[in-house]
């Protein structure tokens, strides 16, 4: 029989009752249909249901550092949520043991600086909030979120939408269909803060904390009781950030009930043969399934379904903190989602999510023929006669 | 405030040679010194006594050479003492020094032990209608400028970053060479050097001024990337879909998760201009980007962008290029 | 080991505007953050006592405004802060700069160790890690990427040079200067943020610090600011063109030319150091 300091896993209870304590891990009881459902464990890098246990154990060979394998290249997808038995919330383990990894400043390289970003700029590209209204170029009238009513909806942008020029076109047309729908919004232009997606989903929930509590004081100040946001990611943030005061919803939430009231206009144009993308963060996390697809039919596209869809999809692996990773290529996720979308004859590959779209776009590029990839609001937008 | 002391250039010596940007100050010094009605004087320590005709050549009036076996390598304390020395019996208006390392180590340590000002990384100097030296200083990322002078003590010391002067060119020289043998000793020393390696030839796309980036619509040739860089002296980068395809090493990458560079220049090819990417370069002083699409977001981050088919135009610019 | 880290608060660089009638640095609004070299030097400190014990203590002079700043310095770990704040320090330049944060040290009782950035994204001189060597009389090693204490009165300090390393080996007390960026900087840590935001920041006035009042402030800098000028970094020009690959070229060829580009034979034997755009 081996002596406790010859055994690599040393059971420590404080260790367990923290873990208990702070996730609801203590129902697991080890069935393993978490790893059988997880995309990355297919590929062999993450052993979800160890992690679930390995939070019991001292240093050592079981440290939970940078090494951990899989514990940091989660994309927090939730698929092991879905088919989990007993209802464990497998994802915010993950959140938990990355915090642990925090604590000892054990953590991959690269991440750091990233909280360092987020803390200091308020954003994750570093870039000044005096050009988060750039993306804001070529709009007019009440497309601007300029109003002459005291508007309680806030079009929350997102820091990828702001800055990143793809998905910039994705903020555009957004603006244009709620201008177009005649919905009176503002916009937080320079003040907008970063939801803390990231540093929520990488465990540092006190930077979180820190970035919804400026949130929440500055929609406060202006009255907004209403947040429409463009990127899933920040409406899961600020739907798990500010008080229940302020209803969030994702754009296409808002945009597929104007469609269906009749309040916006849309004409069925033929985007041609289509696949939709189901965000992580939009259809698992939040059962946000139809509402996109519908959009997509009101403008006339013919929707082929790819075999893994809804409560079954891919992701596209940009979640978790990893779209500021490099993920080796057996990792990449969206290679597989866009052989996935070819192999449905689908000329177009729609999503609603800035990050999908750049990870797939990446993935696309980087791959034989030409996929189009856009996001539902663009779309729509055709559809509707707005600009892009 | 101009004493007659003189306009003073520390020329750093490297190994057999003076760092060029010692010869790039004297160079201008030479201007300087005139403006104010000085003498030029250029002062060197190292190992080798025979040097100050060099520097001679370079413009300068008087050359003092501080030569023992000890000074081959250098050492803030010893530096430090015998720099002071010099200074202190001939009372310089001005020194300037080039900001290498070791010159602003240097500079530094003698501003403060002969209780003077210093200003550090002028890419000016202008003699001013009151016979005032002014240093124009950057600051701030770059959008402004100050310009410092030290009107009530001596030397001025300046420090001037290497490629703000042009290099000169050498003439026929003549001016007087003293040289100073001081008696050194290894106690002397505030420091053992335990160990020096010199760089190997890894990649390092942060110290290049010239790069040329290949992303997807290079198709992956990047031979013919290297071929232009290898002309204009520069380095090649890539964004991600290029480095993940193989097509050149990761440590070519340049973008949020890879290099972050500030080349003086840089050519992206074949790049449609994700912000994950351009975050590398958006330090560079001028971008050109070649691309297929006019609507690539690429030509949002470019001085001058060009429509056009990238490989064409490479080889067009190898074939203009490597013919001169 | 008794470590002091000199930490300076500057503006984002984007962020600084001149006024243009009054020559004058106009800071209003402006974001500021902590030098990011002087958090690599913070880092280094961190490391040292996690081998070899001691105390870190950050340092830093400036306005009552920086001491949030030094907070966070405790919230990523440091044990403890000091500020050197009072008018009369104000409008220093380095030589007076140095001198106080030297006296800042001395009033601690001095350091084993003090750790500065090597450079600052504001002005960025380098030359107050020196200064600061020189006024308290400490050996020094600058432009540090690596730094070991491999016995009781020595630190072993790598400076990275043009053309190499060197590992140099020095006697304490010293002054060193860390370069900024070779190293991932800890993240602050939220179990210590409630701490740090009711520690007792230490703040100091000339008359406590029993400064000279000729040597610091504006009284103490020989170097005058004489005037201010706007260099313009516009955005991107922008400039956008279809042409046929030949006329191509010979757009790029100019565009290279104005920018002094040299061909391969005609570049200069020493490695440019970056430029300060």
């Amino acid at each position: 029989m081996s002596t406790p300091e010859s055994s690599p896993l040393v059971w420590e209870d404080e260790l367990w009752e923290d873990l208990v304590r702070s996730t609801d891990a203590a129902r697991c009881f080890q069935c393993g249909t978490c790893t059988a459902t997880c995309p990355l464990a297919e590929r062999g890098t993450l052993n979800v249901r160890q992690l679930v246990r390995r939070g019991a154990f001292r240093e050592g060979p079981a440290d939970l550092g940078a090494g951990t394998p899989g514990l940091w290249s989660c994309t927090m997808c939730a698929q092991c949520n879905v088919g989990c038995p007993r209802g464990v919330d497998i994802v915010g383990v993950v959140r938990y043991l990355r915090a642990r990894g925090w604590r000892k400043n054990d953590v991959p390289v690269g991440l750091r600086p990233l909280l360092w970003a987020e803390f200091q700029d308020g954003n994750p590209y570093r870039l000044p909030p005096s050009q988060r209204s750039a993306w804001t170029r070529g709009l007019s009238g009440a497309a601007t979120g300029s109003t002459t009513e005291a508007a309680s909806t806030v079009l929350y942008v997102g820091c990828t939408a702001s800055y990143d020029p793809r998905a910039q076109r994705t903020a555009r047309a957004v603006a244009r269909l709620l201008a177009a729908a005649g919905v009176p919004f503002r916009l937080l232009g320079e003040q907008e803060v970063c939801c803390g997606e990231t540093p929520r989903a990488l465990g540092v929930d006190g930077l979180f904390r820190d970035l919804s509590a400026r949130s929440a004081e500055l929609l406060r100040s202006i009255g907004a009781t209403r947040v429409v946001t463009v990127s899933p990611h920040c409406f899961d943030a600020l739907r798990a950030g500010l008080s229940k005061e302020v209803e969030v919803v994702h754009y296409s939430e808002l945009l597929d009930e104007l469609v269906s009231k009749g309040t916006l206009k849309v004409k069925p144009a033929d985007p041609g043969l289509l696949t939709y993308h189901d965000p992580c963060y939009l259809g698992r996390h939040h059962g946000i399934y139809e509402p996109p697809r519908r959009l997509l039919e009101s403008a006339g596209a013919k929707l082929v379904e790819m075999p893994r869809s809804r409560r079954w999809a891919l992701c596209c692996g940009g979640g978790g903190g990893n779209m500021w990773r490099e993920a080796p290529g057996e990792e990449r996720l969206a290679d597989l989602r866009v052989e996935e979308a070819r192999e449905t004859g689908a000329t177009l590959l729609a999503t609603a999510c800035p990050f999908c779209v750049t990870c797939l776009s990446a993935s696309e590029a980087a791959g034989p023929g030409r996929l189009a990839i856009m996001d539902v609001a663009e779309v729509v937008a055709r559809a509707a006669g707005v600009p892009t | 405030m101009s004493g007659r002391g003189g306009v003073w250039v520390y020329a750093e010596r490297r190994g057999d040679a003076f760092r060029p940007v010692s010869l790039e100050i004297l160079g201008r010094a030479r201007e300087v010194a005139e403006g104010l009605g000085e003498p030029l004087v250029a002062l060197t320590a190292g190992q080798d006594e025979g040097v100050g005709d060099e520097l001679a050549q370079y413009g300068a009036d008087q050359v003092v050479v501080i030569a023992h076996p000890l000074l081959s390598r250098y050492d803030t304390r010893v530096f430090t003492g015998l720099l002071e020395r010099e200074l202190r019996a001939h009372s310089p208006s001005v020194l300037l020094l080039g900001a290498t390392r070791d010159g602003q180590d240097l500079a530094g340590r003698l501003a403060v032990r002969l209780r003077t000002g210093l200003t550090a990384h002028v890419t000016s100097l202008e003699v001013a209608s009151d016979h005032r030296l002014v240093g124009w200083v950057p600051g701030f990322g770059g959008g402004i400028e100050a310009g410092i002078t030290c009107p009530d003590r001596q030397p001025s010391i300046v420090t001037v970053r290497p490629g703000v002067f042009p290099m000169p060119t050498p003439g026929p020289g003549g001016g007087a060479v003293r040289v100073v043998r001081p008696s050194l000793d290894e106690a002397e020393f505030g420091s053992r050097r335990i160990a020096f390696e010199p760089n190997g030839d890894a990649v390092d796309l942060t110290r290049s001024d010239v790069l040329v980036v290949g992303g997807r619509g290079t198709g992956g040739d990047f031979a013919r990337l290297q071929r232009l860089a290898l002309l204009i002296g520069g380095e090649v980068g890539a964004t991600r879909v290029a480095a993940d395809a193989g097509w050149v090493e990761h440590e070519r990458m340049i973008g949020q998760t890879g290099v972050v560079t500030r080349p003086k220049v840089v050519i992206v090819l074949g790049a449609s201009g994700a912000v994950q990417f351009t975050v590398g370069i958006d330090k560079a002083g001028y971008v050109i980007a070649v691309n297929r699409d006019p609507e690539a977001p690429i030509f949002e981050a470019a001085d001058l962008g060009i429509v056009g088919d990238l490989a064409p135009i490479v080889d067009q610019l190898v074939k203009d290029l490597g013919a001169v | 080991m008794r470590l002091v880290v000199c930490l300076k608060v500057v503006p984002r660089p984007e962020e600084v505007r001149v006024d243009r009638a009054t020559k004058t640095l106009d800071r209003a609004g402006v974001r500021s953050v902590i030098n990011p070299a002087d958090l690599t030097a913070l880092e280094a400190a961190l490391r040292l006592r996690e081998l070899h014990g001691g105390r870190v203590t950050a340092l830093s002079m400036g306005p009552p405004s920086f001491v949030p700043y030094l907070r966070v310095a405790i919230a990523v770990g440091a044990d403890a802060a000091v500020l050197l704040s009072d008018r009369a320090f104000g409008g220093a330049d380095t030589l007076a700069t140095s001198y106080t944060l030297a006296a800042g040290v001395r009033s601690m009782g001095g350091a084993d160790l003090v750790l500065c950035g090597d450079e600052s994204s504001d002005g960025g001189t380098s030359q107050v890690p020196q200064g600061v060597a020189e006024w308290l009389g400490y050996s020094q090693a600058t432009y540090v990427d690596r730094l070991e204490h491999p016995s009781a009165g020595t630190v072993r300090a790598r400076r990275v040079l043009e053309d190499g390393t060197e590992t140099l080996e020095l006697p304490l007390p010293a002054v060193v200067s860390v370069l900024g960026g070779t190293t991932e900087v800890r993240f602050v840590d939220y179990d210590r943020w409630a701490m740090a935001q009711a520690a007792d920041v230490e703040v100091i006035d000339a008359t406590s610090l029993g400064a000279d009042p000729g040597s610091i402030g504006l009284r103490g800098s020989p170097t005058v600011v004489a005037g201010l000028r706007e260099v313009h970094k516009p955005g991107r020009r922008r400039e956008l063109v279809t042409l046929e690959p030949a006329a191509a070229a010979v757009r790029v060829e100019e565009a290279l030319r104005r920018l002094g580009v040299p061909r391969s034979e005609e570049r200069s034997p020493s490695p440019s150091e970056p430029s300060s755009a």
